[in-house]
């Protein structure tokens, strides 16, 4: 009986697969059949999209003015977040503090502002100082500081104690032993998480102007809106750019960094 | 003394920079301060969370885990069938280069634009979030699957090449069963974001839990946003510590 | 039997890689290619299956109507059914790990096998009886239904090994076959390469001049890209510092 299953169980799994995608799509009451029937309205909005209207970019420097913004959004984000982080991270770290009891409930307290989704936080933001681009700061800045104190948490613990225990024999300490124990091997993974950082908050800044936050994704929201898809698609084109373009130069300037130390 | 010169540089210009962008984003801490007394205030207004309503989040709260499952699904079938195109040892270079390019460019399309593409098309519902978090995901699992494929061994491609396999053959017997584990891995990695963007397109018009959230916020039901906010919550948590186990379990089964 | 005709491999900037290798191999040879590291050992076992771009030459295959085919020179389904014929194993890292052993051996005779049938239908019973056969053959039965990545380095090469023998092959290449195991090992799938090249001709290779003495009917030398030596298998000292080099001598003391 085993090696007769044994035998089919491709085909099992297979079944077992097919039926579960069908059961959802069921759930979901997906209609299957308008998948094709209606794709030629995708095409008649890619005709209204066509030819992009690249114009706006140059007339009086809205643009310019929101792809500016969004970066200095995701740039205060990950700085002003990337610095509470380590606060959080040095006192999370179980091999900096010695009561383990603290380090877990920071740690915990990192989880538990990484699980709440940037919606709720900006929406929390937005009624303390109204819609705009402070408020997809300040909501960048608390993800960034569940992101970063997550991962500079990680790369605290794992640093070779050797260096930090023979300056503690020398008598220094807990501040000097940071300074010249610790800093010197944190600062390569610091900087080179704050770079993949910024990478993210880019997009999330991007994301969040969807919702208010301001920036070059609210322009684009904005023109979706009034259905003026020949906008849109000039500013998506802006946007698609400009994550290509942080995106290389943030992986180039961590392989430096990484390759070097 | 050089290296004083570039840190105080380095130093000078963060603060220059610093300034500038809080110019620009409009950032007042004194308007924060007095803020967040409101939104605090807002925050206890919503407490308690209507409990009665709990039962009617039931079905929206499924609603966005299929969903996730669903979209995250498809997307990874997708995104190996791309991946196959984009890695080195299965493709040309010049149509590597290219699928990788379209992997990345995809990275940097927000899904919330796909999706109001989509809703273009085929108007507000599941069929269009399913397919903008199938496309979503290709620009993350398409390169780490296609990296994920690189890494076989040329020597196990080579060997079953000199006897004669076809590629179909040498992807399905030679490349995929070795490869298997890292895909599940990054398919569950990709499920908790999933669950995070459902959410937010239920919240758009897509359905789900995301929906009775921007529902509730609309028809200033604040007791019942908060119900929804806290079965938002419990996805997030349940579906990630279900994806950690697995991925966890999954690294140290399979070595 | 397989003839290397003139084969040349040149670089963009001039540089030979391989310069006009000829030879041939028939059934009942034990063929060990020896050379210092670069020299074209590798290059030249690749051309042979036509996995090497040629700029000149050709690789001559016997077909059982005693035609002779050129590699180079046939259709993509000629040679794939000219590959099914050929086996190959190399240094490691050629099996996948996560298969058991007897679907690794079975994947050997996949350029017969249509893609239809084989994605979705598997193998026949015949088929399975067969591999396990080449599993008996090289004494790893037991571990038929084991993953390959519970096996040692000496097992896998064996597993490697069934997996060229069910391909029921004209012709079996092995590239470093013994580098990564210990004497003992390395001993066994010598003495077992040299049973098999009773049924075809069997070329390896080896960087070990002295179990290719003990085991190989020939030995062809590889320096600079071109045949240095093509000969009997007990190689003098001389010719052995001459193929690789100054550093031999101080190692042979």
């Amino acid at each position: 009986m085993l090696s007769l299953i044994n035998k089919y169980k491709k085909w099992l799994y297979t079944l077992v697969v097919l039926l579960t995608l069908y059961l959802l799509i069921v759930f979901l009451k997906i209609d299957l059949t308008i998948l094709f029937s209606d794709l030629h309205y995708v095409g008649d909005l890619l005709k209204e999209m066509f030819p992009p209207n690249y114009a706006i970019i140059w007339e009086n420097n809205v643009v310019i003015n929101s792809i500016v913004q969004t970066i200095c959004m995701a740039y205060l984000g990950t700085l002003i977040g990337g610095i509470i982080g380590f606060g959080f991270s040095t006192i999370a770290s179980n091999n900096i503090f010695n009561n383990k009891f603290i380090s877990v409930f920071t740690k915990w307290l990192l989880s538990f502002i990484r699980v709440i989704p940037s919606l709720i936080i900006v929406l929390i933001f937005v009624i303390a100082v109204g819609p705009g681009p402070f408020a997809g700061v300040l909501t960048i800045i608390i993800s960034t500081i569940g992101t970063l104190g997550k991962l500079f948490t990680e790369s605290i613990e794992n640093l070779d104690p050797t260096s930090a225990n023979s300056l503690k024999a020398t008598g220094a300490n807990k501040l000097q032993i940071f300074k010249f124990a610790i800093w010197p091997e944190f600062l390569p993974s610091f900087i080179s998480n704050l770079l993949y950082c910024f990478d993210i908050n880019m997009r999330t800044a991007v994301a969040l102007g969807i919702f208010g936050g301001g920036g070059i994704g609210y322009k684009l929201y904005l023109s979706m809106r009034v259905l003026h898809y020949k906008d849109a698609i000039a500013l998506i084109t802006c946007i698609i750019v400009l994550l290509l373009i942080i995106e290389n130069v943030s992986n180039n300037l961590r392989h430096q960094i990484l390759g070097n130390k | 003394m050089i290296k004083k010169i570039t840190r105080l540089f380095i130093i000078s210009v963060t603060i220059l920079a610093t300034y500038f962008a809080m110019k620009v984003c409009g950032f007042q801490p004194t308007a924060l301060q007095k803020g967040l007394h409101d939104s605090l205030f807002f925050i206890k207004q919503m407490f308690p969370p209507s409990w009665e309503d709990f039962k009617d989040l039931w079905n929206p709260a499924l609603e966005t885990i299929a969903l996730a499952i669903l979209g995250t699904f498809l997307g990874s079938i997708l995104s190996f069938i791309i991946a196959i195109f984009a890695a080195s040892n299965l493709s040309n270079k010049w149509v590597k280069q290219m699928v990788r390019s379209l992997i990345s460019i995809e990275r940097s399309i927000p899904e919330l634009f796909i999706l109001l593409i989509l809703i273009a098309a085929y108007g507000l519902g599941a069929l269009s979030a399913v397919i903008a978090l199938m496309i979503g995901c290709i620009g993350m699992l398409g390169k780490l699957f296609a990296d994920a494929i690189e890494e076989t061994p040329s020597s196990v491609i080579e060997s079953l090449q000199a006897g004669g396999a076809n590629k179909i053959q040498i992807i399905y017997f030679g490349i995929l069963p070795d490869v298997f584990p890292k895909l599940l891995s990054y398919s569950l990695f990709r499920l908790e974001i999933n669950i995070r963007l459902s959410v937010m397109l239920g919240a758009i018009g897509a359905g789900g839990i995301g929906y009775e959230l921007d529902y509730s916020f609309s028809m200033l039901q604040f007791h019942r946003a908060l119900s929804c906010l806290i079965v938002v919550l419990l996805l997030v948590i349940i579906i990630e510590q279900i994806s950690i186990y697995i991925r966890k379990k999954l690294s140290i089964q399979q070595l | 039997m397989i003839k290397a005709e003139g084969i040349t491999k040149k670089l963009k900037s001039g540089k030979l890689l391989l310069n006009n290798i000829s030879f041939e191999v028939r059934k009942g040879e034990f063929v060990g290619i020896l050379g210092a590291s670069g020299a074209g050992k590798t290059l030249t076992l690749k051309s042979l299956i036509g996995l090497m771009e040629l700029t000149e030459g050709a690789v001559w295959v016997e077909q059982e109507n005693n035609q002779h085919i050129n590699i180079y020179k046939t259709s993509t389904r000629a040679l794939k059914k000219l590959r099914s014929k050929i086996a190959l194993i190399f240094q490691g890292y050629h099996l996948v790990q996560r298969a058991t052993v007897i679907d690794n051996v079975l994947m050997g005779r996949l350029g017969t096998i249509s893609t239809w049938r084989s994605l979705f239908f598997g193998f026949t019973a015949q088929e399975k009886a067969e591999a396990m056969m080449a599993l008996e053959r090289v004494n790893m039965q037991t571990f038929a239904n084991n993953r390959v990545n519970a096996l040692s380095g000496g097992e896998k090469q064996r597993v490697a090994i069934a997996r060229a023998l069910f391909q029921q092959p004209n012709l079996l290449l092995a590239d470093e076959p013994i580098s990564n195991l210990d004497p003992k090992n390395a001993k066994t799938i010598m003495a077992l390469l040299k049973e098999l090249s009773v049924f075809f001709p069997v070329i390896g290779v080896f960087h070990q001049p002295e179990l290719c003495a003990k085991y190989c009917t020939r030995i062809i030398a590889i320096k600079d890209g071109a045949i240095f030596y093509d000969g009997q298998p007990n190689l003098d000292e001389k010719t052995l510092e001459d193929i690789y080099g100054e550093e031999l001598s101080s190692i042979l003391q």
